[in-house]
Order: structure tokens, then sequence, then C-alpha cells
């Protein structure tokens, strides 16, 4: 075993690292780490959750309860609070708030990251999602501005439009890997996105499939049920 | 019982962007294996959900990694997309110092006919089986999946069986259609089995409004208590319907001996090899 994602977790805090994403990671007297939502610090109110299997639960549904397929999205809920007892139990929890996103900072670093250009990843695709291949540069990347921005992921995106084109409607801080300095002077890991996610994917085909039933007069047939 | 503290195991589910059950029975049974300690380490991946395919490898540490599809049968996602996604040359891949082992999909276990006959004994308690018509639910044959011959491959045991009054697959989408259920069965009781993996969209709305039990309310099943509201009685029988048969716990110990069988099969893999 020569990889071990949980000891590089616990260098990252000893080194001064306190959030991940919405959540803000507080080391505790025992050795522990208490996980709260970085908008509850100072509340006195939160449900105490002991077990790192809970997280599941409290990473599926926002405060209104509505299912979050996309986990990076910036709607986390509220109102509790969650003490892991190890770096174990911490790299599990984490893993379910964030699925892989420890592990792919620490492949980042350790330069095992590749970035896969969008039209690659829609390259490959079969079935239903073959016909992202027809995705026209502008509406990709228009929708990419949109789905990706940080008002509804968190992620920063590695990867770039195509070989040759990078992605021209986001931000530079949404595009940087760098680790952001907090204002308490804490550092925070970075939430990375190296190959578009397959809700993406799924929007790329919506937009083929509206301007194509937009262009073609004729009903089109029924597409293949969502798989 | 299978130890191997040096491996990893991937469990791999399809996942939803709208159902929130549909990746519950995967982490349930990651959650179990991993308490039981049988695999040093235990993760989930998803088509549809995260971590992705294209995201679990770098979540694991160690080098001999097991991937078990989640799937009740060989098809689409087992030949094509989870082999294309995690870059597999074919059972055994060797890449990046690794081993991954790709092992057959859980729901090709011949122990599924016993986890049947168990979930559709625990539905409907007290009631004689000879009395009773099981229905066995699948998708159907579209997709170019072999959810419709699995079905039909279980329902062939169970017959054999001789334990229920009769048996039929039936289909959401072909005949024996799941609609028409009180055409073809005789007997008073119907037990209905859905042969999916999860709650999904099929067995919590779909399948439930096409019984004539339930109206479409558009809620997921962990927010309804379709289940606990049996038996139904209807079109002059009583009729039982059970939760899909992939939440069953039991599930766990097939996804476990799916790594066993690729032992077996293939008995010297190794990194060095
Ligand atoms: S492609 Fe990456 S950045 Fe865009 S929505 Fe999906 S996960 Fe977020």
């Amino acid at each position: 075993m020569k990889r071990n994602l949980t000891q590089a977790l616990e260098s990252w805090i000893a080194a001064g690292f306190r959030s991940i994403g919405q959540i803000t990671i507080t080391p505790q007297s025992n050795g522990g780490y208490e996980l709260r939502h970085a908008e509850d610090l100072g509340r006195e109110d939160l449900h105490l959750h002991t077990s790192a299997d809970d997280a599941r639960g409290l990473s599926f549904f926002d405060d209104a309860n509505v299912y979050r397929p996309l986990k990076t999205a910036p709607t986390l809920r509220h109102g509790w609070r969650l003490l892991a007892g190890t770096a174990g139990e911490l790299r599990a929890a984490l893993d379910h708030f964030y699925p892989s996103m420890t592990a792919l900072w620490l492949s980042y670093l350790e330069g095992k990251l590749p970035p896969v250009p969008l039209r690659e990843t829609l390259g490959r695709q079969t079935g239903m999602y073959a016909a992202t291949k027809r995705l026209l540069d502008d509406e990709g990347q228009e929708l990419v501005g949109k789905a990706c921005a940080a008002s509804a992921c968190t992620k920063r995106m590695l990867w770039p439009f195509s070989e040759n084109q990078p992605l021209t409607q986001l931000p530079a801080e949404d595009l940087s890997c760098e680790p952001r300095v907090m204002a308490d002077g804490s550092h925070q890991i970075p939430l990375l996105c190296h190959e578009a996610c397959n809700i993406l994917v799924a929007a790329c085909r919506e937009v083929v499939k509206k301007r194509e039933r937009a262009q073609s007069p004729q009903p089109s047939a029924a597409s293949p049920a969502s798989h | 019982m299978l130890h191997k503290p040096e491996s990893a195991l991937i469990i791999v589910g399809h996942g939803s962007t709208v159902n929130p059950d549909s990746s519950a029975p995967t982490f349930d049974h990651a959650e179990a294996i991993l308490r039981q300690g049988s695999f040093g380490e235990v993760h989930c991946a998803f088509w549809k959900e995260e971590p992705s395919l294209r995201q679990v490898l770098h979540m694991v540490d160690r080098e001999d990694v097991y991937i078990v599809p989640n799937f009740i049968s060989e098809g689409y996602f087992t030949r094509t997309v989870i082999p294309r996604e995690l870059e597999l040359t074919g059972p055994l891949t060797h890449r990046d110092g690794r081993l991954l082992k790709y092992c057959e999909p859980v729901g090709n276990h011949e122990r599924m006919c016993e986890l049947l006959l168990k979930r559709a004994a625990e539905v409907a308690p007290g009631v004689p089986t000879k009395d009773c018509s099981l229905l066995i639910v699948g998708h159907g044959t579209n997709l170019n999946d072999n959810s419709a011959f699995a079905a039909k491959r279980e329902v062939d045991r169970i017959r054999d069986t001789g334990l229920y009054g009769e048996v039929f697959n039936t289909y959401m989408e072909e005949a024996p259609l799941v609609n028409e259920w009180d055409s073809y069965t005789t007997c008073p009781n119907v037990v209905v089995v859905p042969f999916f993996i999860a709650d999904g969209l099929h067995s919590y709305q779909d399948i439930p409004v096409l019984l004539g039990i339930e109206q479409d309310t558009g809620l997921a099943a962990s927010q309804r208590d379709i289940f606990r509201q049996n038996p139904y009685h209807l079109r002059g029988r009583t009729l039982y319907y059970a939760s899909a048969i992939g939440t069953e716990p039991l599930f766990g110990e097939l996804i476990l001996d799916q790594a066993a069988l690729f032992d077996r099969q293939h008995s010297n893999a190794t990194l060095s090899a």
C-alpha cells in the first residue's frame, strides 16, 4: 500500500487546512475532528452526529429536503455537527460530503490528475449520450458557463473545452487549483473537477436535443428512456 | 469468510440524479461489508452520482482492487459503460502499478433465487405459498440489457422448487404485462417482487401504479410507506408488494461471493504476474 490518503489528510490539517467546500474542520483536543457547515460556526443548537456514516444522510438533502445529486452544489444543509473520532473517520465522512475530493487533491499534488477536455469526454459517450458529440462550441461554452459556475457547483475546472480551446465563460478563480486562504489565515482544500460529470454530460445532451428539435420541422423519434 | 485486508473493493451502482433512494442499497451493502472487515477498503462508484467511475480509483489506497457491479444482469452497463469509464481491458487490468479485477454482476449469482424466495416469504408471512401466485417483475428487453432474460431464469428456478402455486415473470413494457396481473394469475394471493437493484422510479412509482395499488404521487419510496400497507385488496385478490430485491441485506454476501468467484476463476492473478 504505497498511497495513504488518511495520512495525507492528517498532514494537511497539521499544516493549517481547516475547511473543504462549505465545511469547517476543527481538530479536537482528544485527537478527533469536528465538522460543521461553515455558516454554523458559533451556533449552539446544532444536532450532534457521532458516526461518519451519518454524513451520507446529511449530504443527500438540502435545507428544504430537496435531493442533491451533485454533492459540490453550494447547498449543503445546515444545523448539524459531526464528530469524527479518528482521521480515518474524517476521511469516510468527507467521502460522503464531498465524494473523492480529498483523493483528487492528493492525486493533483502527486501530479497524477490529468484533466480530460470536455470534447474527449463527450467523444467517448455511447447510447443516449452519443448525441453530445454534436454539441456546438458556442452553446457548449455557454452551458459550462452556467452549469459549472460557482453558484451551481463549487468545484474548479481543470479541464479545457477541447485540446486547443480553453473555457471562456468562467472567471479565472473557478479555474485555479490553488488552495484558498481564508479570512482567519487557514487554508481550504480545493474541490477539483478533472473531468466533466455526468450531470454536465446530460445537460449537453439536452442542449443538442433542444436545438435539433427546434431545427427539425418533423417531430423527432422518441428518445430512449433516461439511463 | 473472505478476508482480504490488503485488497480494496469497489461496488459499482447506477445511481440517479432524481431519485435519492437509487444508490442507498449500494451504500448500505458497502457499509456492511466494511464493518465485517472482509476488505481493507470498500468504496462505491456510480454512473449518475458521485463518486463517479472517473473519480473512484483515486480514492483507493490499495493496489489489489476488486470491482463488483451491483447490477441485476449483464448488459450495456456491465459490458460497455463500466469497462469504458474505468478503462478496463478485460477481467484483469494492470495499470499504474495496480491490478483491477472486474467481477461478475451480483445479479448473476446463483443464490438470487434463494433471495427472491426469502423476500417473497417475508412480505406475505403466514400465507400458504401453494395458494399464492408469485410475480417477479423485470424491466423488459430494451437498452440491450439482459434483465428480462435474468428474470426469466430466476422464475424457472423458483418454479423448479415447486413451492409456489404458480410463478410468472412479468414486465413493465412487454408481455406478460405487470398491469394485467389479474388476467394470468389464478391464486387468491399474489406476491410481487421487483427484480431491481434499488427502489428507484420503477419499484416505487411505475410498478405500484401499474398494479393499481397506488396513485402517481411522485414521492420517493423513502418518503412514503408503500411497502408497509400490505396486503392490498383489489381485483378480487389479496396482493403483497415487496421492495426491490437489491435492498435485501444478503446482497452484501453475494457481492463478496462475486469477488471470491473471481479468485477461483483467475487463480494466478497477482501484481507480479
Ligand atoms: S462538470 Fe465539474 S464543475 Fe461542472 S457541474 Fe459537473 S462537477 Fe461541477
